[in-house]
């Protein structure tokens, strides 16, 4: 079974994220990139499955040196190999342009018997990409998935859904197939000291814009589907009652208002 | 012309499809844009006079056995057929896990913009402006779709406020002959509802609910002290469940419960939407976090910015006490 696995690279959770002076996009230049953690848990369902079925997990990015970051973060969990899409040409995409770049070099590699990637990204988060890689591919696909069963013919899936209400759904699927991975289904794995020695010695393949035979309108900004016009922090519009004080005269304070005023208590 | 897909189970419409008709409703107002309510599905007439006495002008049914379960290949497929004949301005999807199932496939057949998770709108000059949440709902992004129409867009579930669809409208019913020639990939094979096991929070008067900021399984004990001693349940956010702190029984949020008690007090939780269109109705939110612009404080009524290892235990002595005396 050839698995591709999708990484995003997003800002660290952890950073503090400032607003660019065209205010279209973040500061980005000083921020440690990790893997969007979604990512991680489809990364492990593929690393799961191979070690199942047997067959190969290539990881995936779209990027700069933050793309080779996580591939080779990737590698050294257990991938085997990784594509590193690298070009000026790439930059600003949206989901459109993401989806078909990254279709594109799956098509390039041979294709794939699955795709897996994460539910959403950290940083758009919209849930929108996997499920266009998999109209650009023209295969089946299943989004929030929380269960994976390959049959043993490797020819078809059971996958398990979560829908909203904690509603699971089950549906079977033929390979080729996409699946966007929720949250959950797994514990990720860390990667070991051996893991990260043997990572270093994988096929790590780059390729440009001119590699995937991609038009100039077709990746990047240019193959966007919309323009970013503005990023802003959104105003506060409840009128939160922020309590200050030490932690025990805050906590003294609340009790307070929550028996006199919120009179919940 | 302005479309909304609506979405429906056992006959009945979810929460989704009003929101999305009072996001029609507006956009239409504003653009000067008549609005189309979409019907799919087998058995479909009780459905459309539901929607006939909405103020809009049109219903538009696809009725048909493969249509009768949800799966996303005859949904495209009738989809993209209807919208290469209508040419419409805006189709309006929910942000549900059915909308998301579709939605980009259908953007994609198309070649036409999806702009996802959408949570308000205004109108600059003769154009759309979307805004949707981005990082975590910490930043709003402003979009214009590129091109020439349609437009699709989906909105976030509890963006629009579904009681407020305007009525009093006669639409007209039309059917959609359907063609689906290629038939689905994806098979249903079942649906399990959702457990609910000791942890029904639906009812509980009191939720303490902890987050990620707690850092590690064995702190969630501040968490059940806390609320054993305000004589509260115990809640958790969906990290904490996919940690495995808590089993799944314990989640609120979209995926898990939605609940609503007088006195909801978040601990170490940021706020993803997913968590407060969980929560957000209830009657006193309080948050405990100690990043300040965490979305958590835009649906609190009170916010304590700080260390919760060190208020959390101040404010369970404090309920000791109180019982005490």
């Amino acid at each position: 079974m050839k698995i591709f696995s999708c990484i995003k690279p997003v800002p660290d959770p952890a950073s503090r994220l400032i607003i660019n002076e065209t205010k279209t996009w973040i500061k980005d230049q000083d921020l440690t990139f990790v893997a969007s953690e979604a990512d991680n848990y489809a990364l492990e369902e593929s690393l799961r499955l191979k070690e199942k079925h047997g067959g190969e997990v290539v990881v995936i990015s779209m990027g700069g040196e933050e793309a080779a970051r996580v591939l080779r973060s990737g590698l050294a969990m257990g991938a085997d190999r990784a594509i590193h899409l690298f070009d000026p040409k790439f930059k600003g995409a949206d989901e459109f342009a993401a989806a078909g770049t990254l279709a594109r070099a799956i098509l390039k590699d041979g294709g794939a018997d699955l795709v897996l990637a994460g539910v959403q990204s950290d940083d758009l988060g919209t849930g929108m990409t996997g499920t266009m890689l998999a109209e650009f591919l023209d295969t089946a696909h299943a989004t929030v998935v929380v269960g994976v069963e390959a049959a043993p013919d490797s020819k078809s899936l059971r996958v398990r859904r979560e829908l909203e209400g904690g509603i699971n759904e089950t549906v079977e699927l033929p390979m080729p197939a996409v699946l966007t991975i929720q949250f959950g289904i797994n514990q990720p794995r860390y990667a070991s000291l051996k893991g990260i020695m043997a990572a270093k010695k994988k096929e790590f393949k780059i390729w440009s814009a001119a590699d995937l035979g991609l038009a100039d309108g077709a990746a990047g900004k240019a193959g966007a589907m919309y323009e970013v016009k503005e990023i802003l922090i959104p105003e506060r519009k409840s009128k939160v009652e922020m309590i200050s004080g030490t932690p025990e005269e805050a906590a003294a304070t609340l009790v307070e208002k929550l028996r006199k005023e919120a009179k919940v208590l | 012309m302005i479309f909304v897909i609506s979405e429906h189970k056992d006959n009945k419409f979810k929460s989704i499809t009003s929101e999305l008709l009072v996001f029609a409703q507006r956009v239409g107002r504003d653009f000067g844009q008549p609005v189309t309510a979409v019907v799919l599905g087998s058995g479909t007439a009780v459905l459309a006079d539901e929607l006939k006495n909405k103020k809009i002008d049109r219903v538009v049914t696809a009725d048909d056995a493969q249509l009768a379960d949800y799966s996303p290949d005859p949904y495209v497929q009738v989809l993209k057929a209807l919208f290469e004949k209508e040419k419409p301005f805006l189709v309006l999807i929910g942000q549900t896990t059915q909308g998301m199932d579709f939605a980009p496939r259908l953007a994609v057949a198309l070649r036409k913009p999806l702009i996802a998770g959408c949570v308000e709108y205004e109108k600059q000059g003769d154009r759309l402006v979307l805004t949707r949440q981005i990082f975590n709902a910490k930043m709003n992004m402003k979009t214009t779709a590129r091109g020439e129409p349609p437009y699709f867009a989906t909105a976030s579930p509890g963006a629009f406020p579904g009681d407020e669809v305007e009525g009093g409208g006669n639409a007209e019913a039309v059917n959609f002959p359907v063609e689906i020639s290629r038939p689905s990939r994806r098979k249903f094979i079942e649906r399990v509802e959702a457990q609910k096991g000791k942890a029904d929070l639906t009812a509980a008067p009191i939720i303490v609910s902890g987050g990620r900021g707690l850092k590690e399984k064995q702190n969630f004990n501040l968490i059940f002290e806390l609320a054993e001693a305000i004589g509260g349940s115990v809640g958790a956010s969906r990290p904490v469940v996919d940690a495995e702190w808590l089993p799944r029984e314990y989640q609120v949020g979209s995926s898990g419960q939605t609940v609503s008690p007088k006195l909801y007090i978040a601990v170490g939780i940021s706020g993803a939407i997913q968590h407060l269109v969980g929560m957000q109705t209830s009657r006193c939110i309080v948050a405990i976090n100690k990043d300040s612009e965490a979305p958590i404080f835009k649906v609190a009524h009170y916010g304590i910015v700080g260390d919760l290892f060190k208020v959390v235990p101040a404010l369970t002595k404090i309920f000791k006490d109180l019982k005490r005396a």
